[in-house]
């Protein structure tokens, strides 16, 4: 491996790292208390993880983001692809999603929970809702730009509308489709600090603002790190998961989600 | 003007198993028209008429917009016809199906299987088993010259091969008819006329019914036993030209034979003729 | 191919939200969900009416616009240039790819906390959020626009005298405009989003501060209130920016 490609693989490492530095040397000169060098929130990262009751608020809301990811993909994707190939769908659809679009999902935090009290259920339902629209928009650009060409040598073979949807649209659309996961994945993660942040129960928000009240920026600082570094993690496992799904595709051109 | 002899001479020359007189695609009085996005109506089609015998190779000719691939996606059942009917085999059509096999000049492959995956999906979606498609699959593959790209993916394929996959992909689920959309015309030059020379080669082993469009009239005069050729919008035909070459046709020999050169010379003088008269005033 | 009337388009758009508004009205009318979880449309849009004429309202509307704003437009300027100068330049290209790369997936609100502690409850967290959260839709999509820019538009202009370091501005960014357009409605609505989120987590005003204030008290109607204003806000905004978007492209083809 030459210089150069060794390189381009070390260069997010080296970025962290970077970035690292930068904070590091930049508490230092501000000299602030409420500003730990990077150094000192690591340092209390293992008593975050091995604090059990800490661990079983994060094990909850991982729980919960699982459960309303896996609910809004299961509904959003047909509904995307569904609105995709039938244009009445579409434009029944349309105008409520784009109602529903600009509210921040987390926003409903506490008009949910005014309905459905405090328990998971609202969580979930909030991480379902912030979900369901990237996946549904991108199921739906996808499944709109299927050739009709490949549709018609589908029929010509003797398949069946239906099997045309699950045969052909899924698999043309699936590219765009996970483009959508993707940002779902993002967004789930997201809706779910948010949520614990203003909806303050359990979970990682929770116990980041709980740190915040109680002085501990140590604390705070560290969490910090760890959502970041799950954000990270996740974005990664996930891209690579597409791009081995769809492996045949060519690149993607529309708007990249991040340097892939 | 041009040289025009009946079927019975053709067929008195033709090579021996000719067999059928059937007619295969019967057109009877087809119009279509289109909603444009302004909401005119627009007329493609009027008023054609045609009859295609089985085992015939036809070329629809004519200039863009005249309609002559809407003409083939009604016979291929895609679109349905505002007026007249159009049959198959005796049978109206009513929608797509595997009796009428469509190539396309997008050549419309499935970017998510390879080209054995794409050419089994025929025979595996009529219930052929995996072991038996797979073996005609690749037969098939090598008959088009691709032997050696199954686990190619069409991204990894240049223009001219995924036609040959479109080809391999049709012909694997045994159509009546094959409907060929300018299927060429994404090509360069060289690749063009090597395929042509291929399609011959292949179509003669069964002598399938061909509607071909092409804009090409050399392709047409080649390809063809019958050229359709068609007038600018709305289309209608102009006229039918049976073409009597001797089979099989080799493109250098042809290309030198002042027969195929009349035809050509003819129906390009045709064309001349009519654009002249539309361009006048 | 595309016939359809836009009327019929425009009627079957708004049936869903007039059926929304008749199902609002018929839950709190017949479904026996008790006023003070769910009021009524016409309740709701009267209070909002009747706030839109309060001046404290009218600045809390202020604050969060302000903010909006300001976010968003530090993004839009360090994101073009970003995007542009990662670009044009390979070694910028080769410091900017791993760092956005890294910190794009980051849930940027997590760094909400750290925030108010160095700069306070004010406005300047609130703006150095929605920065940081628009700025990588608008940076990502400055660079695909130019770096997709076709290399025949530079050569004709450079054949036409113009000077290398002008091509930039004059060929680059203005090839990117559909790009960077549509990454400034990301930018925009994520700037809504961010804003209000923002102001419901921790400030002392705002309209999401209003919100989180009327949850406490459990006056329902106050909390549809800044809600219904800030997607309404968001709804227009977003016009705004595609009428600005079609004058600034007119030109194009469709995209």
């Amino acid at each position: 491996m030459s210089v150069g490609t060794l390189f381009k693989h070390l260069a997010p490492f080296l970025a962290c790292l970077g970035l690292l530095v930068v904070w590091q040397a930049a508490s230092l000169v501000l000299h602030n208390d409420s500003f730990p060098t990077a150094i000192e929130a690591i340092r209390a990262i293992p008593s975050i993880l091995g604090d059990k009751e800490a661990l079983f608020n994060f094990a909850a809301s991982l729980r919960r983001m699982a459960i309303g990811f896996g609910a809004a993909v299961v509904v959003s994707i047909p509904l995307g692809l569904l609105m995709g190939r039938s244009r009445h769908v579409a434009s029944f659809f349309n105008p409520l999603l784009m109602v529903i679009y600009p509210v921040p999902k987390a926003a409903l935090m506490p008009i949910i929970m005014m309905w459905l009290g405090v328990g998971d259920v609202a969580k979930t339902l909030v991480i379902f809702l912030g979900v369901s629209l990237p996946v549904i928009y991108h199921s739906f650009e996808g499944a709109k730009a299927v050739e009709e060409k490949m549709l018609w040598s589908g029929a010509a073979m003797g398949l069946s509308s239906l099997q045309r949807m699950i045969r052909i649209v899924l698999p043309a659309a699936l590219p765009d489709i996970l483009t959508g996961c993707r940002t779902g994945l993002v967004l789930a993660l997201i809706t779910m600090i948010t949520s614990e942040m203003i909806a303050r129960q359990s979970g990682a928000g929770n116990i980041l603002f709980n740190a915040l009240d109680m002085g501990q920026y140590d604390t705070v600082f560290a969490m910090i790190v760890v959502v970041g570094a799950m954000g990270i993690v996740f974005d990664a496992l996930f891209e690579a998961l597409r791009t081995r799904l769809v492996r045949w595709s060519e690149p993607p051109f529309e708007i990249p989600l991040s340097f892939s | 003007m041009s040289v025009i002899r009946s079927r019975s001479d053709l067929e008195a020359e033709a090579a021996p198993a000719l067999r059928r007189t059937v007619a295969m695609i019967e057109i009877d009085r087809v119009s279509q028209v289109f909603q444009t996005s302004t909401r005119q109506d627009h007329l493609a089609l009027s008023d054609i008429s045609l009859t295609v015998n089985d085992g015939a190779f036809v070329s629809i000719l004519g200039p863009s917009g005249c309609g002559k691939s809407t003409l083939l996606y009604i016979v291929g059942g895609f679109v349905q016809p505002t007026r007249g009917t159009a049959r198959v085999k005796g049978k109206a059509i009513t929608g797509p199906g595997p009796d009428r096999g469509p190539v396309f000049q997008e050549f419309a492959l499935f970017p998510w299987k390879s080209v054995l995956g794409n050419v089994m999906y025929g025979p595996r979606q009529q219930g052929v088993t995996y072991s038996e498609a797979d073996a005609q699959s690749r037969a098939l593959i090598e008959m088009v010259g691709l032997k050696g790209f199954e686990d190619f993916y069409p991204k990894e394929l240049s223009g001219g091969m995924k036609q040959r996959v479109a080809l391999a992909r049709t012909l694997a689920y045994h159509p009546e008819v094959l409907l060929m959309d300018e299927p060429f015309g994404a090509l360069d030059a060289h690749t063009r006329t090597r395929l042509q020379n291929d399609l011959l080669e292949i179509w003669e082993r069964d002598r399938k019914t061909v509607l071909f469009v092409t804009h090409s009239v050399d392709e047409a005069v080649f390809l063809s036993d019958r050229v359709v050729v068609m007038t600018r919008s709305p289309g209608r035909i102009r006229q039918i030209i049976d073409i009597d070459l001797p089979r099989p046709r080799r493109r250098t020999e042809l290309l030198l034979d002042p027969h195929y050169q009349k035809y050509v010379v003819d129906i390009e003088r045709m064309f001349d003729d009519a654009g002249e008269r539309e361009l006048r005033p | 191919m595309n016939a359809r009337p836009l009327i019929s388009d425009l009627v079957l758009g708004l049936a869903p939200l007039a059926l929304l508004a008749a199902l609002w009205q018929a839950l709190v009318s017949f479904g026996g969900v008790p006023v003070t979880l769910l009021p009524p449309p016409g309740q709701v849009f009267g209070r909002m009416l009747q706030q839109l004429l309060t001046l404290s309202f009218q600045q809390e509307i202020a604050a969060t616009i302000f903010r909006l704003f300001a976010g968003f437009s530090i993004a839009v300027i360090l994101g073009v240039s970003l995007g542009l100068a990662a670009a044009a330049s390979p070694p910028i290209n080769a410091v900017v790819r791993p760092i956005v790369r890294v910190l794009a997936p980051l849930p940027k609100v997590a760094l909400y906390p750290a925030l108010l502690l160095l700069v306070g409850f004010g406005h300047e967290s609130k703006i150095v959020l929605v920065a940081a959260d628009a700025l990588f839709p608008i940076l990502l999509s400055t660079y695909y626009g130019a770096s997709i820019v076709e290399q025949k538009l530079i050569w004709s202009a450079m054949a036409a005298g113009t000077p290398p370091r002008e091509i930039l501005f004059r060929v680059v960014l203005p090839a990117a405009a559909p790009s960077i357009l549509t990454g400034c409605r990301i930018g925009l609505v994520i700037s809504c989003i961010v804003v209000f989120l923002a102001e419901m987590i921790a400030s002392t005003d705002g309209l999401g501060h209003l919100l989180v204030m009327a949850a406490r008290t459990f006056h329902a109607v106050d909390m549809f209130v800044p809600l219904i204003t800030i997607s309404l806000l968001g709804l227009i905004l977003n016009g705004l920016l595609e009428a600005a978007r079609s004058y600034l492209l007119r030109g194009f083809p469709e995209v």
